[in-house]
């Protein structure tokens, strides 16, 4: 069944401006999990802003974004509140930023709670603690005291995950969720979202540059570049047999342990011959 | 012992944190030899880049010292530390946050040469010229140099970084985790930039990074950090293929690798 269904999308930002997103379409089955690769600046997170119905005001849109059964651009503030968070919600890279530095952190997991779910103090604060722990934090009750800041940051974006999923959404977007930790935090926290987005059947759309992690965590991939989808496929088929030169030379590139220490790395300019009229 | 060039005897570096003792870095003892290619890798807060800063002179130790061609560098005053300035330079992770948005390129770059500490090491040596020098090193457009910051790609951002640390020109390249923050594209068009540059200038580099296939393809020996000390060393391909503790065995693990096919090791689905 399809979740997510977008139809052409183009959204520019300022009337002498290439379109950020230029006729994008992709669809999403609910429970599956799809990739978004490319640079930055390839149109990734306007992408995911535009599902969450966040992109700025400002912001030109045509095309549709249809997200289980709610035509997205078409509705108001308090119709989009509402789906976020029940439908769909976010986790994005810098967890610094998404957590309110003076608030403990138990209580901004449960004011997401209490948003949607109406609930009382006393069954907020158990049903915070249970879903602290579900995403791996091991000591639950110390981190709903704690602020932000005497927190790692392995711990932050646990805590973000922890608000993502709160309220059992259909979709998880999680923008480069990993990209600001270490590689060994890195591992345990997407072993961890794997787990509780198997555990839920929730969707994700799981957006990074680093294509590993993205076909650790994925089952479909599209590849963005210049606001375009340029390719999509499996994670199985796409990164063992790209055919787009943007995509040969990404998954070349990405593979630092398929090169020779101390040689030449491919580059993905290495993959556009100059004759054979593709152009970046 | 002058045959090294740098050698650190029980390193220590404490910090204090609202009141709570941090031990960045305990009693580290480290020989690095000219030419070296030296990768430091360690998961974060392992004292990493309090250790580079050590040896770059940007920060002081608690106890213990620090030998650069044979002088003792920890108990210099700053006045006379110019020559280490001038022979040791950093490239930082975020180009972002570490050049100045209102100077234009030009100017970051041959900022080292206009520092009083370095003009004694650095006479005859002509900033424009230097400047045309670097900024060619590391493929940038010689108009580049009128420009500022935010007009430059994170890439290029990294290249000007790099020019600026090779203006004054160093024997020692010190690079904490210089394409952690890069796109994987960049990232291999700046390790190729970095492994030229080494072998052109005749370099000896120092590189941090949590990434192990970073510091594999630039460096031919690791040191492996965890908590403050060393645990492990040796040459690159031994500790890669073969490492000593369980803890470098799971930052290599721990490494996101490329999934081809179904149900390979590490994927869930
Ligand atoms: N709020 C905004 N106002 C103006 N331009 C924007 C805004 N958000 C994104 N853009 C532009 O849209 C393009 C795509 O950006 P983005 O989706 O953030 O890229 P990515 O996430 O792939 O790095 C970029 O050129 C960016 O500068
Ligand atoms: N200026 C500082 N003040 C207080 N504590 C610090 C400071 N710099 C680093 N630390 C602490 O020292 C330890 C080692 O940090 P660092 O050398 O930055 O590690 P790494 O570079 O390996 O991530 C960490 O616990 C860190 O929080
Ligand atoms: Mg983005
Ligand atoms: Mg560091």
């Amino acid at each position: 069944m399809t979740l997510l269904e977008v139809c052409d999308l183009t959204v520019t930002f300022g009337r002498h401006r290439r379109p950020a997103l230029d006729g994008v379409c992709f669809s999403l089955d609910a429970g599956c999990r799809l990739g978004v690769i490319g640079e930055s600046g390839s149109g990734k997170t306007v992408t995911a802003l535009a599902v969450m119905g966040l992109l700025p005001e400002y912001a030109r849109v045509s095309g549709t974004v249809e997200l289980a059964g709610h035509q997205i651009t078409q509705l108001s503030e308090s119709g989009l509140a509402r789906l976020r968070g029940d439908v769909v919600s976010m986790v994005f890279q810098e967890p610094m930023t998404a957590l309110d530095p003076t608030m403990r952190v138990g209580r901004q997991v449960a004011e997401v709670l209490r948003l949607h779910a109406g609930a009382e103090s006393g069954p907020a604060r158990a049903a915070v603690v249970r879903m602290l722990a579900e995403v791996g934090l091991s000591d639950p009750d110390r981190v709903a005291d704690a602020y932000p800041h005497q927190l790692s940051g392995g711990q932050r974006q646990r805590v973000i995950l922890a608000m993502a999923l709160i309220n059992a959404p259909d979709l998880v977007i999680c923008d480069e969720p990993t990209t600001a930790l270490d590689v060994t935090v890195q591992a345990t926290v997407l072993a961890k979202l794997d787990e509780v987005l198997e555990a839920s059947g929730a969707a994700c759309l799981f957006i990074s540059h680093d294509l590993a992690v993205v076909s650790q965590v994925c089952d479909q991939v599209v590849v963005m570049l210049d606001g375009r989808i340029v390719e999509t496929g499996s994670v199985a088929d796409l990164f063992a047999n790209p055919q787009h030169p943007y995509t040969k030379g990404l998954v070349a590139a990405a593979q630092l342990d398929a090169a020779t220490p101390g040689q030449r790395l491919p580059v993905v300019e290495d993959f556009y011959q100059p004759d054979a009229g593709a152009k970046r | 012992m002058s045959a090294d060039l740098f050698r650190t005897e029980r390193l220590t570096r404490r910090y204090h944190n609202d009141g709570r003792e941090v031990p960045a870095l305990t009693d580290v003892d480290l020989r690095i030899a000219p030419g070296a290619r030296l990768g430091i890798v360690g998961e974060s807060g392992s004292g990493k880049s309090t250790l580079v800063r050590l040896l770059a002179g940007l920060d002081r130790p608690t106890s213990g010292r620090v030998w650069f061609e044979g002088t003792q560098i920890t108990a210099l005053p700053e006045r006379r530390r110019g020559f280490l300035r001038a022979s040791v330079q950093m490239v930082f992770q975020d180009p972002r946050s570490s050049l100045n948005p209102r100077m234009r390129v030009g100017d970051i770059i041959t900022e080292p040469l206009r520092s009083r500490l370095l003009r004694p090491q650095l006479d005859g040596l002509d900033h424009r010229t230097r400047l045309a020098e670097v900024l060619a090193a590391v493929d940038l457009e010689p108009d580049a140099a009128d420009r500022y910051p935010h007009e430059f790609s994170g890439g290029q951002r990294q290249r000007i970084a790099i020019a600026r640390a090779l203006a004054p020109k160093p024997e020692v390249l010190i690079a904490d985790e210089p394409v952690s923050a890069l796109d994987v594209s960049v990232r291999a068009q700046v390790l190729n930039l970095l492994t030229d540059l080494v072998a052109a200038e005749g370099l000896s580099l120092i590189v941090v990074s949590h990434d192990l296939l970073v510091v594999r393809h630039l460096c031919d020996e690791l040191a492996v950090m965890r908590a403050g000390r060393i645990v492990e060393s040796g040459p690159t391909e031994q500790v890669y293929t073969h490492p000593s503790t369980e803890y470098t065995a799971a930052l290599l693990a721990a490494i996101p690798r490329i999934r081809t096919g179904p149900g390979e090791p590490g994927a869930s689905r």
